[in-house]
């Protein structure tokens, strides 16, 4: 469509202040990484997009090598927080998945009624904070605190709502003729759910599953209450990074940020074909 | 050992009853189709049959053997779904040997069968496409080879030709009834398309709201329909049906109908049968069954000729007293007014008017 010039100037300069206001800020992170301390540390003095010495320091000094300028030191590496995140995100969302999944399948096509999903969504309904604190007693009596595989457990179940609700309205819009002329060849329902169903909702199943392992992933409160020293996550470890002597660790937090940014992205890459692709089945005339 | 009975199927949704007792007996062999309107209780019938739903009430056979409680897996019958229901993860070899593959078949048997139904279908040549990329055409095609390839000595067609195009509708139609006489099967086929359904079908089962109204060959059920609904749904387009009473005229048996005068009186059997009945009747006849003659008893204004290539359709009156007439497109036709006209003495038909069931001559 053919539009006025004044409209598409208006046009183009809101979506460059809409940039602007998203990508700013991760420019910026990305710019800090890079800088040395000198240069992250005296704000005000010589901001530059660009450092002028561009240096791999602050990821350096993240595991371990305190660096040429920064007379500093950490008590602890970043290793074991990023270990601990792969682990309690991964783990955390392979738990949500499969029983999310299989929770989904079974109301989806055995269910009845629409109180039995919705009750899975309760937990929602209260502010985090009153459900972490005896989450937080439970744990602590199972010995899971400061554990990876009490986070993963954790974060299995906060997100096993997100992941059984995008997975049933998939099952819901996936025809069931499908499964239905498998069963008539002979097919067992088991192997109908593992060879005809799951194969084909392979996009959605990567969607979702990107989806709430990115939920796990950006998760600070549950990892600020449930671990303390062992196995804090990223974020947590990230909160942490401050000196006495020089405050905030910007240039270390930002190099540490470009890395938390790292997984999400390379997950998303590899699922891009999915999740362009869509999740519209090619068996049935909509 | 492959012939259906159904007896006393009921099947309910909640409140709603979607079949009302339905007993229909399929020979080994036989090519049915259970034709009617949308909601009509036809699919559901369908589903019994093939075990995805349970009937509410009442028993199916297969043969000797109660198969009412066997899961569908179990029964062996083949089924074509109207949106093909094609794996699409899978190749077009994988889908066709799909069924023989889950029966564990050694792969010789599965590589040889697979490829003679291909050759048959005409799909030799996409074997190793993905089905994903597939046109309709094709797709319902494979769903048919899918099914065809199991020899299934049941087999279940749920309005398989709906969403092809007309052309390929055609070539399908012929295929299938030739695939049945190859394969000898029972074959079950869902259609609200009466062409498919009069065309293959050794006999036609014809529904509506649930109930069934007539079973019978296609000629029977054309020629002869049970009740107003039948006349109505079979023949395009349907039996002319005009309300009239009996009465005593000319030297014997006439029906009065209003607006269009007396009809000419009844031939003999409907007429002794007629006698006994209601005054209140409705007349009906087919629209290929009209002739036009000036001296004719019956008369109504022309509103629209309709002309359909090698036919030609004369819309006569209006609402309740409107008769269709069908005629080969060489025929002289009227162009305007009041048209003179009476069905052929055979071709006419009387139904009760207030239960709308067919008063048979013997």
């Amino acid at each position: 469509m053919q539009r006025s010039l004044p409209f598409q100037l208006f046009r183009y300069a809101a979506i460059a202040l809409a940039l602007a206001i998203t990508l700013v800020p991760i420019l910026w992170m990305v710019s800090m990484a890079f800088k040395p301390f000198s240069e992250w540390q005296s704000a005000g003095a010589n901001l530059t997009w660009i450092p002028n010495a561009p240096t791999l320091d602050n990821f350096r000094f993240l595991f371990g090598d305190s660096g040429s300028d920064l007379i500093v030191a950490l008590d602890r590496t970043a290793g074991k927080p990023i270990l601990s995140s792969l682990l309690s995100a991964t783990i955390g969302t392979v738990i949500a998945m499969t029983a999310g999944t299989a929770a989904a399948y079974g109301l989806s096509r055995f269910g009845s009624g629409a109180n039995l999903p919705l009750a899975l969504i309760q937990l929602r309904l209260f502010p985090p904070m009153a459900v972490m604190i005896p989450v937080m007693m439970m744990w602590a009596f199972l010995g899971l605190m400061d554990t990876w595989w009490g986070l993963a457990l954790i974060y299995g179940i906060v997100t096993l709502p997100f992941a059984f609700w995008l997975m049933k309205t998939f099952f819901d819009d996936m025809p069931k003729e499908i499964e239905e002329a498998a069963l008539v060849e002979g097919c067992s329902r088991l192997r109908v759910f593992t060879r005809v169903t799951l194969p084909m909702m392979a996009a959605p199943l990567a969607a979702a599953a990107l989806f709430v392992f990115i939920l796990n992933w950006s998760d600070y409160l549950i990892a600020l209450l449930l671990t303390t020293r062992e196995w804090v996550t990223i974020p947590v470890y990230m909160a942490s990074l401050s000196s006495s002597m020089t405050g905030q660790l910007y240039g270390a937090k930002a190099a540490l940020g470009l890395i938390a940014a790292v997984p999400p992205v390379i997950l998303g890459i590899m699922i891009q074909k999915h999740l362009v692709r869509g999740l519209t089945f090619g068996a049935l005339k909509q | 050992m492959s012939a259906i009975h159904l007896q006393g199927l009921v099947k309910r949704f909640g409140q709603f009853t979607a079949l009302k007792t339905m007993d229909l007996a399929i020979a080994d062999g036989e090519f049915m189709a259970l034709l009617g309107p949308s909601g009509c209780g036809k699919s559901t019938t369908m589903n019994m049959i093939a075990g995805m739903e349970r009937p509410s009430e009442g028993r199916i056979l297969f043969g000797n053997q109660d198969v009412t409680g066997l899961p569908m897996g179990r029964r062996g019958v083949g089924f074509v779904f109207q949106n093909y229901a094609i794996f699409t993860h899978m190749t077009v070899r994988q889908n066709l040997s799909y069924g023989l593959r889950m029966m564990g078949r050694p792969a010789s048997e599965v590589a040889s069968r697979t490829g003679t139904m291909a050759e048959m279908l005409g799909l030799t040549a996409l074997l190793d496409r993905p089905a994903a990329g597939l046109s309709v055409n094709i797709l319902q095609r494979l769903a048919i080879g899918r099914s065809a390839v199991m020899e299934p000595a049941i087999f279940l067609l749920d309005e398989p030709l709906s969403n092809v195009d007309a052309a390929f509708r055609a070539v399908m139609r012929t295929e299938l009834k030739s695939l049945q006489r190859q394969f000898r099967q029972t074959m079950v086929y869902v259609t609200h398309d009466q062409l498919e359904a009069m065309t293959m079908a050794d006999r036609i089962a014809v529904m509506d709201h649930g109930v069934l109204q007539q079973v019978g060959t296609p000629l029977e059920v054309y020629n002869d329909p049970v009740n107003t609904f039948v006349a109505r749904f079979i023949g395009a387009p349907g039996m002319n049906l005009l309300p009239g009473r009996l009465l005593q005229h000319a030297g014997g048996l006439c029906v009065d109908l209003g607006p269009l005068g007396i009809s000419a009186p009844l031939p003999g059997p409907l007429a002794a049968a007629a006698a006994s009945a209601p005054a209140e009747v409705i007349y009906g006849f087919r629209p290929e069954e009209v002739q036009l003659d000036p001296a004719a008893p019956l008369g109504l204004p022309l509103t629209v000729t309709e002309r359909i290539g090698a036919r030609s359709i004369l819309h006569l009156g209006e609402g309740e007293t409107s008769v269709r007439a069908v005629f080969q497109s060489g025929e002289p036709l009227p162009e305007a007014g009041l048209v003179r006209f009476q069905p052929a003495a055979a071709a006419v038909r009387l139904f009760d008017a207030a239960t709308g069931r067919a008063i048979r001559g013997v």
